[in-house]
């Protein structure tokens, strides 16, 4: 069952002091923000974020179903991690295999790094949940690292199988495990992680508000919150939304991808202040994401990757056929790649 | 899923206020050795709910912990407890069944070993 993608309305974030709303209440219109992107956190105003009107759970499904099919091709061609590698910019290089999986864990460090996650830091994480885990990449790799317990959820079942059957595999079955559950309802008590890790999973929340609530929910006091996500770019001041054009190519990419909504990473700082965070920081790696894509499409393209996306099915192929809109995105400075990290207060 | 995995899980429901244990019923449970790491033990009895361990471990057919965890001094010592601990939280594995919520009797699917935490559009 596919999810319909069609954004035909715009639904909005509450405006700062305000409690944040869900999809659910009635869309209303409300005055975009001008926030401006800074290292720092984004000036204050009401914010507008495009979503799309879907049934949340035939996109849960539809999300669960791409990922069912998709996971196994994905692992096959690129390994464990389900995230842009990170490289240094202008490196014209170009990788092999095994430097783009470098990257990809290069990532996963530069993002604790930029969290503040140092050798000190790093003893007091004992509990981690991975919000959007896909095959448990990251989870591993943070569980291996830290000694921590690492939970992941994802909506899939094939990929929270595989999960479990890799970390068994790895010896981790003690350390790291992972369940289907939704990022909006996590099945866990309030305050109970030590870092909450999202690596490019937001982009498959049409909720953002509820999305970021249960992230700061689950965190433990003194603890952090990564988000790495797909946004797209700030809205400048007195902009109401993104141009008609930038608006068609995120919705070509959306139907594919299941993204059932695009925010800023602007947005992101707004709710994370809104909610009391501290130390909210935030940066656009655009730049250091830069070869993934087109490494991605030079493996679909070789004889294996055209096996194998055919064998796959006909989701894999349409997101191989997406894949050229991501790079147009990115060049076009329609799509970032961010960061926001914080501190739950103690 | 294991009751380490167990011991976190909570039953999201709109509304429901006893949210946690959820209470196992257990098809088919099976036994995966795990290398025994007493440090990591002792730091995570503090951290475990330990009624919620009993219960769900007899619901897996294993009924050799105490009713009441020993005092943490005495745990240092006592590897005999610590073992049936290990064997408990990290060796007896779900993998068909349901975890089904106390307070509405929404029942949970564990399919392969993996929990479905999943709700309908009617629990949000």
């Amino acid at each position: 069952m596919k999810a319909t993608l069609a954004p035909s309305s715009l639904t909005s974030l509450l405006p700062r002091h305000n409690k944040l709303s869900s999809l659910r209440s009635p869309p209303s219109l409300r005055p975009p923000s001008s926030a401006l992107m800074t290292t720092k956190t984004a000036s204050r105003g009401s914010v507008a974020v495009t979503a799309a009107a879907t049934s949340s759970s035939a996109l849960r499904e539809g999300i669960a179903e791409f990922y069912n099919e998709t996971s196994g091709l994905w692992e096959e061609i690129w390994g464990d991690h389900m995230h842009h590698g990170f490289y240094d910019p202008d490196s014209s290089v170009q990788l092999s295999d095994s430097g783009h999986r470098e990257a990809q864990i290069r990532m996963i460090e530069e993002s604790l790094r930029f969290a503040g996650v140092t050798e000190e830091e790093e003893k007091k994480i004992k509990r981690v949940v991975d919000v959007g885990c896909g095959i448990g990449g990251s989870s591993r790799y943070i569980a291996s690292k830290f000694g921590a317990e690492c939970i992941g959820i994802t909506l899939s079942p094939v990929q929270a199988k595989r999960a479990n059957d890799l970390a068994a595999s790895q010896s981790l079955s003690d350390k790291v495990s992972f369940q289907v559950a939704d990022a909006l309802e996590q099945p866990f008590e309030d305050g109970k992680f030590d870092l909450v890790w999202s690596m490019e999973s937001g982009e498959h929340m049409p909720d953002k508000a509820k999305f970021v609530k249960e992230l700061v929910r689950v965190a433990a006091p003194g603890g952090r919150i990564i988000i790495v996500t797909w946004c797209h770019r700030n809205l400048s001041q007195g902009e109401e939304a993104l141009q008609p054009w930038e608006q068609n190519l995120l919705d070509r990419i959306c139907k594919t991808f299941y993204l059932p909504a695009w925010c800023s990473t602007s947005d992101y700082v707004e709710l994370l202040q809104s909610l009391s965070l501290q130390d909210i920081k935030c940066a656009d790696w655009s730049e250091n994401v830069a070869p993934f894509w087109p490494a991605v499409i030079r493996t679909a393209l070789t004889w294996k990757g055209l096996v194998s996306l055919l064998r796959s099915g006909m989701k894999s192929i349409k997101g191989a056929l997406t894949m050229p809109l991501m790079i147009e995105g990115y060049k076009k400075g329609v799509i970032k790649f961010g960061i926001i990290t914080c501190q739950k207060p103690l | 899923m294991r009751l380490i995995v167990h011991n976190m899980l909570t039953c999201n429901i709109k509304g429901v206020i006893n949210k946690f244990p959820l209470r196992i019923e257990a098809e088919k449970v099976i036994k995966k050795e795990v290398d025994f790491n007493p440090d990591f033990l002792r730091h995570m009895l503090a951290k475990i709910e330990w009624k919620a361990l009993v219960d769900g471990a007899r619901s897996m057919g294993y009924t050799e912990l105490p009713d009441h965890a020993p005092d943490t001094e005495r745990v240092e010592s006592d590897e005999s407890f610590l073992k049936k601990f290990h064997h408990a939280l990290l060796e007896l594995h779900l993998e068909e069944g349901s975890l089904v919520c106390q307070e509405t009797g929404r029942k949970f699917p564990v399919d392969k070993g993996v929990p479905n935490m999943v709700l309908r559009e009617d629990e949000v």
